[in-house]
């Protein structure tokens, strides 16, 4: 068998761009979802976006009579129903006694589920519905049914999220390290927020067709807190993280390629894992081992010296 | 017959669902259940793989140690001390849930378990998969597992309810007691991590995470008791299983997914009608304000002495409309004499002793 990158089949190229771009997006977006302490809230997006994709669907094919699983469609609805169920957990751990896990938890079950019952009704609708065959995908992803289409709309709107994320860099990092400074500057905190949660549901949106609404939470949270073990800057950590992302995404792309019927995504999160696994073992300063050899050094020391130091 | 099984099985699972629910639920710990419903997938593969004899009870053993595993894994990268809480569940869980799907689609195990089961589960085959014993039919296995959970989880917050109580509540507290909360912790999410074991194959991930935390979210909203809470979740886990199998019967679909929809309609209806509500708490608000509204203007007056109602509007600097909408309040309800044709204001005389 020949290397999967000797003989570069076109369709692969699709893939293997898709899933780098979903990586590299969704690492560096997912820092500040990581810095913010809510590396779940992109769990609950990504599952309520199935929801939104399922009824944007069923809403197209109601007025229109036709639904195809354009991206086109199916962006939009997952963007409403992902934002729809932040919002809503936000408010309930606001104004209830119940606490922001209890609350983001009963979204992702009313969302998740509602949209698996939806896309059950759909597929037993008679005639058949043109078109919902693929909807499925979206539970545990589909990255080799991608199309060049597809790929537009992952550029586009990865892109789109990059631009922002950089044209509003300070302020964005000012308002994650220390929201009461922002506010105290005359930063709009809530407008900030939102903007955080919409590049947020964005990354998810183009994710969930690559590795699936169940394992999008591990683009997000996993290529970031590798990153964090090698530093201490913002700037650094986003492009580290974009950086793991890339490669588990190329990785799990070619891997799955090569390998008969390996599903892409769970490749993907695997080796962005193992990044992790290494970047906690081996990262200077804060790696475990580091870590370790240092309290062996520290240990060491004679007394006196050791008070002198502190 | 065959219904009468189906609807048995779900029942049993809804009641030990929510009640291990309800304590995840308080203790902030809601999004373990979506951790363990995940993580146990490579567990059950795995100890199929081992065993080989699906009907081994070892085999929920074997899953539910996996459960464990990941509780065990988050600690421990927790511990390192480099990433926080929420970020090791989210590194771990994904991670253990793409091996059981890797696994899976490598059909290691044999056609034990299809994809779409990871979801939904499989409430109605589970019936026709009996136990028997030496001979004898007992029922559908299915019904047996959640009941053996239902009667661990029970068991466990009957004997160690103290426990779990200043566990959830004030774990500072139960350490300096001299508890070992850690171990009373990993103790009960072991019964937890089985619970979410046994209910998995018939309930399918989504339906495990959803009873384990609408229906005691929704109690919440209702009552403040724990006792009370563990009960009224019961009832509407009872109630969701119950209402989504008629409607997944009604619609011709997996079941699953209706009930985690009933699940969650019953906290949305909660969420509007219960006393700690978001409609009812704006009410109670709305209450508050009238009330001090009143108080404010009682405050201007002094026991036997009117004032002019202009003056007194000035003062507060209120449209009349309000003032008057207030003065009407204070009127009719707390003690305020408006004499009409002097214009004025008074507080009426106490009752002597209040």
């Amino acid at each position: 068998m020949s290397a999967p990158w000797v003989d570069l089949d076109p369709t692969l190229v699709v893939v293997a761009a898709g899933t780098t771009t979903v990586g590299a997006v969704s690492g560096a977006l997912g820092c500040f979802a990581y810095l913010r302490r809510q590396g779940l809230v992109g769990d609950v997006v990504s599952h309520s976006a199935l929801l939104g994709v399922v009824g944007a669907f069923v809403l197209v094919h109601a007025i229109t009579g036709s639904a195809s699983r354009s991206l086109f469609i199916l962006v939009p609805g997952a963007l409403v129903a992902g934002t729809a169920a932040l919002m809503l957990a936000r408010s309930v751990s606001i104004r209830t006694r119940l606490n922001d896990d209890a609350s983001l938890g009963v979204m992702l079950s009313i969302f998740f589920g509602g949209g698996l019952f939806l896309l059950r009704w759909v597929q037993r609708q008679s005639p058949p519905i043109a078109g919902h065959t693929g909807l499925e995908d979206y539970i545990f992803g589909m990255a080799a049914a991608m199309t060049r289409a597809d790929l537009w709309m992952i550029f586009a709107l990865g892109g789109g999220a990059l631009v922002v994320l950089f044209l509003m860099w300070k302020e964005l990092k000012v308002f994650t390290f220390d929201p009461d400074f922002a506010r105290s500057q005359g930063l709009p905190s809530r407008l900030l927020d939102t903007l955080l949660m919409g590049l947020l549901v964005a990354g998810v949106v183009i994710g969930i067709q690559t590795v699936g609404v169940i394992l999008m939470i591990a683009l997000l949270v996993t290529p970031a807190a590798a990153a964090r073990q090698w530093t201490s800057s913002l700037s650094t950590m986003a492009l580290l993280a974009a950086a793991f992302g890339a490669v588990a995404g190329a990785g799990g792309a070619l891997l799955s390629a090569s390998a008969a019927s390996l599903p892409t995504g769970p490749v993907v999160v695997l080796l962005a894992t193992t990044i992790f696994l290494l970047s906690l073992l081996l990262a200077p300063r804060r790696g475990v081992i580091a870590r370790a050899r240092a309290r062996r050094v520290l240990r060491d020391v004679p007394p006196r010296a050791a008070g002198g130091a502190s | 017959m065959i219904e009468f099984w189906t609807l048995a099985i779900a029942a049993v699972t809804a009641l030990a669902c929510a009640l291990s629910g309800t304590f995840l639920v308080l203790k902030r710990e809601a999004l373990v259940s979506e951790g363990l419903a995940h993580a146990v997938l490579p567990g059950i593969v795995i100890a199929y793989a081992l065993i080989g004899d699906r009907t081994s009870p070892l085999l929920l053993v074997g899953a539910a140690a996996m459960g464990l595993v990941m509780i065990l894994a988050v600690q421990a990268v927790r511990r390192t001390g480099v990433v926080d809480a929420t970020a090791s569940l989210g590194v771990v869980f994904p991670a253990l849930f793409s091996v059981g799907v890797l696994l899976t689609s490598m059909d290691l195990a044999g056609t034990y378990f299809h994809a779409d089961c990871i979801i939904e589960g499989n409430l109605a085959l589970a019936p026709l998969d009996r136990l028997e014993v030496g001979g004898r039919d007992l029922g559908p296995r299915a019904f047996w597992s959640v009941s053996v959970a239902l009667l661990l989880v029970t068991g466990f917050v009957a004997l160690l309810f103290k426990e779990l109580k200043l566990l959830t509540f004030d774990p500072e507290l139960a350490a300096s007691l001299g508890f070992r909360p850690n171990r009373v912790h990993l103790a009960w999410l072991a019964v937890v991590s089985f619970t979410v074991v046994a209910s998995f194959e018939a309930a399918g991930s989504i339906l495990v995470v959803a009873l384990m935390i609408a229906p005691p979210a929704a109690a919440v909203l209702w009552v403040d008791d724990v006792r009370h809470i563990l009960g009224l979740a019961g009832v509407l886990g009872l109630v969701s299983a119950f209402a989504g199998h008629e409607l997944g019967m009604a619609m011709d679909i997996a079941p699953a997914g209706p009930m985690a929809t009933s699940a969650g309609a019953l906290f949305l209806g909660s969420l509007a009608l219960a006393p700690r509500g978001i409609l009812m708490k704006g009410r109670a608000h709305r209450h508050l304000l009238a009330r001090m509204e009143v108080d404010l203007v009682a405050a201007r007056l002094r026991p036997g002495a009117p004032r002019d109602l202009e003056s007194v509007r000035g003062e507060l600097g209120w449209s009349p409309r309000r003032f008057d909408a207030v003065v009407a309040r204070a009127v009719s309800g707390a003690g305020l004499v408006h004499d009409a044709a002097a214009g004025t204001l008074h507080l009426a005389a106490r009752p002597a002793g209040s």
